[in-house]
């Protein structure tokens, strides 16, 4: 399905097709893993919405990406419990071994970091999410063993 | 009835308002940010905190709504110390910048520190950062300073409704931008600046020359540029225009400009006035004392006219000048050269088409007043682009669509594409098929009441097309049946009229259809007016069959009225109209043509026959601010004063006359002279003994000869009470006899090979004025190919590329620039920009029933320019 | 305690619709539709259930003034943003029970006579909105959502709106700009959702949890319902215990618990047998309290009268090695970044306390620093436009209330008290 048709058949969910904007934000956001200029005028002539209302909504949420992604993105939370349950030391960690800080991406592209306030897995603390698999009670010996699988 | 207490004052109220009006009747000001009258209530900045009895925490004023028995306190010392912590907290991100901030003086945020404190701040870890956007020509954009009141968002949303910026990204970095983060795209009204408390969006027009308290002078006139009029203030440093703001409560505009309005007025500055009288010598324009030129002047036209007689020379009138100039321009043709000669380029359209309009339904049908369209339920445009011609009637419409109301335009939509529930665009010239087939529904649904007979007899004759004779218009028989529907829907419906309905042959049908379906409704009319006083001159008597007051010079009652006013003698026969002119000029008829700011060369179709016709002219008068494209041709030019250079008076598109003031004055202003000054000069030479001193001696004259106008001084205006029917009823409902042309056929559709050339209306320019503006041609910088990609696609063209038009009349090389909304099979460009004379490519002719221009011929071959 | 929100979690199969019916599932909604909705309205308030999403507001109450509102469409709307940081006791019924919602949901949209329903659900659970996906979709095709609820002639649809990383959104009249496509900020009240919510309509908006509970008052009645745990706000209640326990995770306890039982007796106490230092009873922006708190009943009347609030139940326990000036530190981080901007309290006061914090904590402390957060969090208090600010205020004054030792410390020795100790 085109991404226009995709995006307006969304619409029908809502009364109004404002409603459809957060999904649409997410549909568009899925080709590139980010999105640009081009990719929130698609949105704003898909739903009839300003170019500018568009921006205002996608830039208030923080999953939504406004410069290129790497390939993976890992979202690591380090809130209160995985602070505690070692969350930082696991940031050091992908840092010595990539060269990645948060709100960053490895050279070749392949991973992106971005810190994450609480994704409510707090019992299995430190947790992350990479791309949109679920990882949690990551220790320093297993954090590798996860982050290598992602090519 | 609700009865509060503030501050111990009791307060009664009517009907429910939030606290902070409530105190604001009482007199008692609270504090606020992020409050601004006429926009949503926010909530945002915490400044208007009170103490409600029996609530437990401060309350924000501009939120809660009064309840009977409320008591408030405004000011306790809890409330001083929250309003300190708010501006404390303020603080902390934005720059204490204060010596080098242009806000500085009328900065909210300042004087509310200075009010409350804190003396000091105690925030000492790094201020947020974040570099001022230059990357508008207009707009600067520092968000160091931003307090996040949205003030500017709920502008650009709620009143202009143009949508064009957001807060981006949340939190302490949220951010006001446009879509593209840098330039705008918008209408640059710049209401934005309006509101803004702090010095977060400013303007780049005067950055750093002037403080507020260097404002040695504030004028309060009236726009120069469309017919809507609103009210601005001038302020005045030096002799020079440092600002254009409008203010809230002064004039029906309610503190909203638009972008010609707010930033256009830097033409009169530009450099480029005329500062001597010129005269032609040996071929050639030289400069000559004002003695030499008047003297000149006033022996050519006396020695044309005794040869001649008054017939051979005529005028044009300006809908830039005021009615005073205007009506002296009248008096010199009619009383003292004995000639009804004059005309204007109102006869475009604007002139005969409320003349037609009025002859069906009586005089006054198109004074309605543009504020009250916001509280109609539905409106119906046709014929132009009312947020480009007349932006602020525009946003009066947007309004209509605010408050649920519905909005429909035949047409391209342009600036209410995003009010219109759905889009009727018909092919090109076959509009009247379509409103014939409205009319045809619209009478099924509301059979007509008999109030109007000649009209209704007229309607009897109408031809209703049928379905399938609606096939060649693009307009389904749907589409009809639904706008129908929508207009018989609407209880207190407004149709709104623009040139492009006039500006075709049969204008008497397309307006007579426009006026049916106005009376089947029972709607209010209002015609677009694309200059300040097109309806001033017409009652002026700039016209050549209507004195002054809209009587005819034929009826000798009126005509016998007027010269007894005066004392002075007037022809008993219509005049020439502008058209007839240029073919008088054409054929040797008329010799002698004084052309008060008008540039027929450049705004009249078909410009190389009217450069030809003005050339073979004994004599050309122009007089004129700047040596336009017609000046050029002259053999005199007389330089007069720009509008914020002059007294006097305008009447709008609702005929509310109001008073243009005079802001630069002495040696920095042009060196001109006062139109009707010179005009009252050369009259005087020619035997007028009439003398006037100030103009108000002018505007005594205009009330002592025009009925309209008896009892209606400048004093009345200030008050704003001079409003039509002025002192009585309105005259509409003395409907007379009229003639429709092909009332009972319907046109064949052309359909040309090669694209129309149509005329846009920019937003951002108006005429040839609004070129001299340095911040308009920042904004848009120079004319362009607009088209509809296919159309461009079929061409070989694409955006950006550029284009050649011509036809047997001339060439013009343009940028292209692609359009979605645009129609199939024609392109647009401005008529506006020097060396780029759209109109001249047209052809044209007068229509037979109204007298207004038509276009014709005016398909263009396209072509790429090859590089 | 017999487990009613949890049943059956631990089956393998308990996200699927098969497993939901065999034990049970949807027999409320059937003798839900035997009953007049003002009927179940009036069950709902008289089992005394309130909100469980953190104000604790009754729901029969809120649902009385949607249903007394005349306009029509009505939105109900499930709040499945579980942003409070420490808190994931919804996810269990999200990603192994979602059956029990979407029942609970079309019981309360046929009280409400809604026909139309929204899962706003936090972009951070991928895998529930998988799982609610396909449970939707599993109940569109056996009769339990669509045109014809169940063959009663009741219409309801219910689709999943995900959020996107926004923990304002969690208020209601947030969500509900979200839910219209706009920056997730909280209006002006009143008008209140009930009556002015989702495109203007009256709105109700519950916590997961909540409407979890909605099949268990139909089947047991409020009588017995009322039953379970504390009589003054009674039913069960999902804890989410995390941080220095034995045994992290969600318990479904009777409301009224102590919290000495949670901790020690279901989370198996604090980890490594270390000292019990400090907890905070309801998630991040429920005040810090000492461990005297320990025999506090779990709910919305006692907890207030220790100094913090129930919240969203999420019980986080800090042992003697964690640095309470660094907890604070990074809740404040939080609610700087999640601050929605609308005011000015919360939008420049949370990144200033953060700012300060974060040189306490790195050892730049400065004398009257303490006295400066307690004095810019009191600025906070009560002046914010919706609860975030409040809640970080709160924050700081509950850990400089019990500990302010422990930030003078690292203020005169720059460092920690817990790693000296």
């Amino acid at each position: 399905m085109d991404i226009m048709d995709e995006i307006r058949d969304l619409s029908r969910k809502y009364p109004d097709r404002r409603g459809a904007l957060l999904p649409a934000l997410y549909v568009v956001q899925k080709e590139a893993g980010w999105l640009s200029q081009e990719a929130l005028d698609t949105v704003s002539r898909a739903l009839n919405l300003p170019q500018a209302t568009v921006k205002g909504v996608a830039t208030f949420y923080a999953m939504y990406k406004h410069r290129p992604m790497g390939r993976h993105l890992i979202q690591l939370c380090t809130n209160v419990a995985c602070m505690i349950m070692g969350a930082e030391r696991l940031v050091d960690l992908i840092s010595g071994r990539y060269g990645l800080e948060p709100g960053g991406t490895t050279d070749d592209g392949r991973f992106s970091l971005v810190i994450m306030e609480c994704i409510g897995a707090c019992d299995r603390a430190p947790a992350m999410l990479v791309d949109t698999d679920f990882h949690a009670d990551l220790t320093a010996d297993n954090i590798f063993e996860i982050l290598e699988k992602y090519e | 009835m609700i009865k509060v207490t503030i501050d111990g004052r009791d307060v009664e109220l009517e009907h429910p308002v939030t606290v902070l009006e409530a105190a604001r009747k009482a007199g008692i000001e609270i504090p606020t940010l992020c409050y601004f009258e006429g926009l949503s209530p926010f909530g945002g900045c915490r400044l208007c905190l009170v103490e409600v009895e029996k609530l437990p925490k401060l309350q924000t004023s501009c939120t809660l709504m009064t309840a009977d028995g409320m008591v408030v306190r405004t000011e306790t010392e809890q409330i001083r110390a929250a309003r300190r912590s708010m501006l404390e907290f303020l603080l902390i991100n934005h720059p204490l910048d204060c010596p080098y901030c242009d806000k500085a003086g009328e900065c909210e945020l300042q004087d509310l520190v200075a009010r409350y404190g804190p003396e000091a701040g105690r925030f000492a870890e790094g201020k947020r950062r974040h570099p001022e956007s230059f990357d508008d020509p207009i707009i600067v954009r520092n968000m160091e300073r931003c307090v996040l009141c949205t003030r500017c968002i709920r502008m650009c949303s709620e009143l202009q409704a143009s949508y064009s910026i957001s807060v981006t990204g949340r939190g302490s970095h949220s951010f006001v931008e446009p879509f593209s983060g840098g330039r705008y795209d918008c209408e640059y009204c710049g209401n934005c600046l309006t509101v803004c408390p702090v010095g977060a969006i400013m303007s780049r027009l005067h950055r750093h020359s002037y403080r507020p308290w260097f404002v040695e002078k504030e004028t309060e006139t009236v726009c120069g540029f469309c017919g809507v009029g609103c009210s601005m203030v001038l302020q005045m440093r030096e002799n020079s225009i440092i600002r254009a703001i409008p203010r809230r409560g002064v004039g029906f505009n309610e503190g909203l400009l638009c972008a010609r309005g707010r930033f256009g007025y830097e033409y009169v500055e530009g450099g480029e006035e005329l500062t001597t009288p010129l005269m032609r010598v040996d071929g050639e324009l030289r400069q000559v004392s004002w003695e030499e030129a008047l003297s000149f002047t006033a022996r050519r036209l006396g020695e044309i006219r005794d040869e001649f007689g008054g017939g051979a020379v005529g005028a044009v009138a300006s809908g830039r000048c005021t009615n005073e100039d205007n009506y002296m321009l009248q008096k010199l043709m009619r009383f003292v050269i004995g000639s009804n000669n004059i005309d204007s380029a109102a006869r475009n359209y604007y002139a005969p088409a409320q003349i037609y309009l009025e002859r069906i339904f009586g005089q006054g049908i198109t004074a309605n007043l543009i504020p009250g369209i916001a509280n109609s339920d539905g409106v119906f445009v046709a014929g132009g682009d009312p947020t480009a011609i007349n932006p602020i009637l525009g946003l009066k419409i947007r309004a209509v669509w605010r408050s649920g109301g519905r909005v429909v335009v035949l047409g391209v939509p342009g600036g209410l594409k995003r009010f219109v529930p759905y889009e009727l665009i018909p092919v090109p010239y076959s509009e009247e098929i379509v409103l014939s087939a409205i009319v045809g529904r619209l009478l099924e649904r509301k059979p007509p009441g008999g109030a109007n007979a000649a009209l209704e007899a007229k309607l009897r004759d109408l031809r209703i097309p049928s379905d399938d004779e609606l096939g060649s218009t693009g307009v389904s028989p749907e589409d009809v049946a639904r706008v129908s529907e929508d207009l018989s829907s609407m209880s207190t419906p407004v149709v709104v009229i623009g040139p492009d309905m006039v500006q075709r042959r049969r204008a008497s049908k397309s307006l007579f259809l426009l006026g049916a379906i106005a009376y089947l409704t029972n709607a209010r009319i209002f015609l677009l007016a694309d200059r300040p006083n097109y309806q001033g001159l017409l009652d002026m008597g700039c016209l050549p069959e209507l004195l002054p007051g809209g009587r005819p010079v034929e009826l000798e009652m009126f005509r016998h009225k007027a010269e007894e006013a005066l004392g002075m003698k007037v022809p008993e026969q219509r005049g020439l109209n502008l058209f007839e002119m240029i073919d008088g000029a054409e054929s040797g008829r008329l010799k002698a043509l004084y052309v008060m700011g008008e540039n027929p060369v450049f705004n009249l179709p078909d410009g190389v026959r009217v450069e030809k016709a003005l050339g073979s002219l004994d004599l050309l008068v122009v007089q004129d601010v700047h040596l336009t494209e017609t000046a050029r041709l002259a053999d005199v030019v007389l330089p007069a004063t720009a509008w914020p250079e002059k007294e006097g008076t305008y009447t709008n598109l609702e005929r509310r006359l109001q008073r243009v003031r005079k802001a630069r004055r002495g040696k920095m202003a042009s060196y001109g002279r006062e139109d009707w000054r010179i005009l009252a000069d050369i009259a005087g030479r020619l035997g007028m003994t009439k003398t006037y001193q100030r103009v108000e001696d002018v505007w005594e004259e205009v009330m002592h000869v025009s009925a309209l106008h008896t009892g209606l001084g400048y004093e009345e205006m200030d008050g704003g009470r001079a409003l039509w029917p002025y002192y009585g009823e309105p005259l509409r409902g003395m409907e007379g006899d009229f003639t429709v042309e092909g009332l009972d056929g319907l046109p064949e559709v052309p359909a040309p090979e090669r694209p129309y050339l149509m005329i846009e209306r920019p937003l951002y320019h108006s005429g040839t004025f609004s070129r001299r503006s340095k911040a308009l041609l920042a904004i848009q910088p120079g004319p362009y190919l607009k088209m509809n990609p296919e159309l461009a696609r079929r061409h070989g063209l694409t955006g950006g590329d550029k284009a050649r038009i011509s036809n047997g009349r001339g060439v013009l090389e343009l940028e292209v620039r692609l359009d979605d909304d645009m129609p199939d099979n024609q392109v647009h460009v401005a008529n506006t920009f020097e060396g780029f004379a759209a109109m001249r490519l047209a052809g044209f002719g007068t229509d037979p029933v109204t007298g207004a221009l038509y276009m014709d011929d005016n398909t263009v071959r396209v072509e790429k320019v090859l590089r | 305690m017999e487990r009613f929100l949890l049943k059956n979690i631990d089956s393998p199969d308990s996200a699927g619709i098969g497993e939901y019916l065999r034990t049970g599932g949807y027999a409320s909604l059937k003798k839900a539709f035997g009953m007049e909705p003002a009927d179940i309205i009036a069950e709902v308030k008289a089992a005394g259930l309130r909100g469980r999403g953190g104000a604790g507001f009754p729901t029969g109450m809120k649902w009385d003034f949607a249903s007394r509102d005349p306009k029509f469409p009505k939105y109900l709307i499930c709040n499945a943003d579980e942003g409070e940081p420490g808190t994931f006791k919804d996810r269990p019924i999200l990603e192994k029970n979602p059956h029990l919602l979407i029942e609970g949901m079309v019981i309360s949209a046929y009280a409400l006579k809604s026909e139309r329903g929204y899962i706003y659900l936090r972009g951070e659970y991928p895998h529930a909105r998988a799982v609610l996906d396909k449970a939707i979709a599993e109940a569109y095709e056996a009769g339990f959502l669509g045109g014809d609820v169940a063959g009663s002639g009741f219409r309801f649809d219910l689709s999943v709106h995900q959020g996107a990383g926004a923990y304002i959104c969690g208020e209601e009249t947030a969500l509900i700009d979200s839910i219209e496509g706009r920056r997730g900020q909280p209006r002006i009240k009143p008008p209140f959702p009930v009556n002015v919510g989702a495109w203007g309509k009256p709105t109700v908006v519950n916590n997961v949890e909540t409407l979890a509970n909605i099949p268990l008052i139909v089947s047991m009645g409020a009588g017995r319902y009322s039953e379970i745990g504390n009589p003054e706000c009674p039913g069960p209640k999902l804890f989410s215990v995390s941080c220095c326990v034995e045994r992290p995770g969600v318990y479904e306890l009777p409301m009224g618990i102590p919290l000495r039982e949670i901790i020690y007796e279901h989370a198996g106490g604090v980890r490594g047998g270390r000292e019990l230092k400090a907890v905070i009873p309801g998630g991040i922006s429920t005040p810090v309290l000492t461990p005297d708190v320990l025999d506090c009943p779990m709910d919305f009347v006692n907890l207030p009268k220790r100094g913090s609030m129930l919240g969203s139940g999420a019980v986080m326990v800090f042992d003697d090695t964690v640095c309470l000036v660094r907890v604070c530190w990074r809740a404040m981080r939080f609610f700087e970044h999640e601050s929605c901007g609308k005011c000015t309290p919360c939008r420049e006061g949370t990144g200033w306390m953060r700012n300060i914090l974060e040189r306490m904590e790195g050892g730049f402390g400065r004398d009257g620093d303490i006295e400066l957060l307690q004095d810019i969090a009191r600025s906070i208090m009560g002046k914010t436009f919706c609860p975030l600010g409040d809640g970080a205020a709160g924050v700081v004054l509950g850990f400089l209330r019990n500990f302010s030792d422990e930030f003078m410390y690292h203020i005169t020795n720059k460092k920690c008290l817990a790693e000296s100790g």
